[in-house]
């Protein structure tokens, strides 16, 4: 087909549409689902849900969400045109932070009983949880996302990936108090790091350009 | 690509406005980018010779056309249609690399194939044997040959004409003329 033949089509077939919210708005959006995902997992756990609280956990938890936010707001980001640049580089801080606030309790965990905590516990009831709890909460953003320019297929799926786990993760450490904190920066850390690479690996059939069907 | 950002605001308030429905305005839009597109497009692809530069653009219009939702006016028009153009044309080279590798296979089936292709057309004689056969074929494989031997389009051609790829259609070929050895050396024994 000729190129003006195609743009007079373009032009005819098209209709009014509704610019996309900014990312941040989308996420608030997104945060209100993880909510209610925390709130149906953490309800029915009543006052024994604040026996696991300190400040370390406190610290944790909220590194956690922020990194959740941050890829959130990445993935996001990454399916503007103009917009996506780097998208990959914001969750960072937020993986940095979580990171340092494990190793922290780690630290005083190995000072309080030694290497008791090294390979101590194994921890598949949370691989499981957290999986299946991020397709729970991955879901409406992976619907959210499909609606931008599958410009980076590959980074937008990790980044939901690390998005869905960061809140996922929170639930299951509340959920199953761990007696060392290396259990969590082991199994934790490694399932988010192995379903964000699975989601990248798939990343091109969740993401793709929609058609336009009427030509 | 320099930016002048006067047109740049132009460009912005016709998308806009294409945004709202104005077809006028985007018709517009679309004439003023496309030269702009296939100037990047050409910069991007270099001089390669197996490029056809007019499928990208298209391609690349057909993308702009499918998320011009994703545009938000108060930002720059320029920097959103670049990001889509940029990472379309490396789609396309992506595209281009894996059937390169492809054809390269697919090639060297055909050109040393156990079985000399097509000396059925030249040997055989009996035309309404020949349109019997093609016609009792499964209807994949008599797509292939009336595209490919009928009407002689090229294997790309045919690819977008019947929606498969390539591949498919290469194989829907090949089990066409086996089948059809089989129907007419049978008549040829009788």
């Amino acid at each position: 087909m000729n190129t003006d033949d195609l743009i007079e089509r373009l032009a005819r077939q098209s209709s009014a549409v509704t610019p996309l919210p900014a990312p941040g708005k989308r996420v608030a959006l997104w945060l209100g689902w993880a909510a209610l995902y925390l709130a149906v997992v953490f309800l029915p756990m009543g006052a024994a849900a604040m026996d696991a609280v300190g400040s370390l956990y406190v610290l944790q938890q909220a590194a956690a969400m922020v990194m959740a936010l941050a890829a959130a707001n990445a993935a996001l980001t990454s399916v503007i045109p103009g917009l996506a640049t780097r998208a990959w580089t914001r969750p960072v801080v937020g993986v940095v932070v979580w990171t340092i606030g494990l190793l922290l309790a780690v630290a005083a965990d190995m000072r309080a009983a030694g290497m008791a905590g090294l390979g101590s516990q194994t921890d598949w009831p949370c691989v499981v949880s957290m999986t299946v709890g991020g397709v729970v909460v991955g879901a409406p953003l992976v619907w959210m996302l499909r609606n931008g320019a599958p410009l980076t297929p590959r980074v937008t799926a990790a980044l939901t990936a690390i998005a869905a786990l960061g809140v996922t993760n929170i639930a299951a450490c509340l959920t199953r108090p761990h007696a060392f904190a290396i259990t969590v920066l082991v199994w934790h850390g490694a399932t988010l790091a192995a379903v964000a690479v699975c989601a990248a690996m798939i990343g091109r059939h969740w993401f793709r350009w929609p058609e336009t069907k009427t030509l | 690509m320099e930016r002048d950002p006067g047109a740049d605001e132009h460009l912005s308030r016709l998308m806009a406005r294409a945004q709202q429905g104005d077809q006028d305005a985007y018709i517009t839009l679309l004439r003023a980018v496309t030269p702009r597109i296939r100037l990047m497009v050409r910069r991007r692809h270099g001089q390669s010779p197996d490029v056809d530069v007019e499928d990208v653009v298209q391609e690349v219009l057909l993308s702009l056309h499918s998320v011009r939702h994703t545009y938000d006016p108060v930002r720059p028009f320029m920097p959103w249609m670049s990001a889509i153009v940029r990472h379309r044309v490396a789609d396309a080279s992506r595209r281009r690399m894996r059937l390169g590798r492809e054809i390269a296979v697919g090639d060297l089936d055909v050109t040393f194939g156990a079985d000399p292709p097509n000396t059925f057309e030249e040997t055989f004689q009996d035309a309404e044997a020949l349109a019997r056969a093609i016609q009792s074929l499964p209807p994949g494989q008599r797509e292939a040959v009336e595209l490919l031997k009928l009407r002689e389009l090229s294997l790309k051609e045919a690819a977008a004409a019947t929606g498969s790829s390539v591949g498919a259609l290469k194989v829907a070929m090949h089990r066409a003329i086996a089948s059809l050895r089989r129907a007419l050396g049978g008549l040829h024994e009788e």
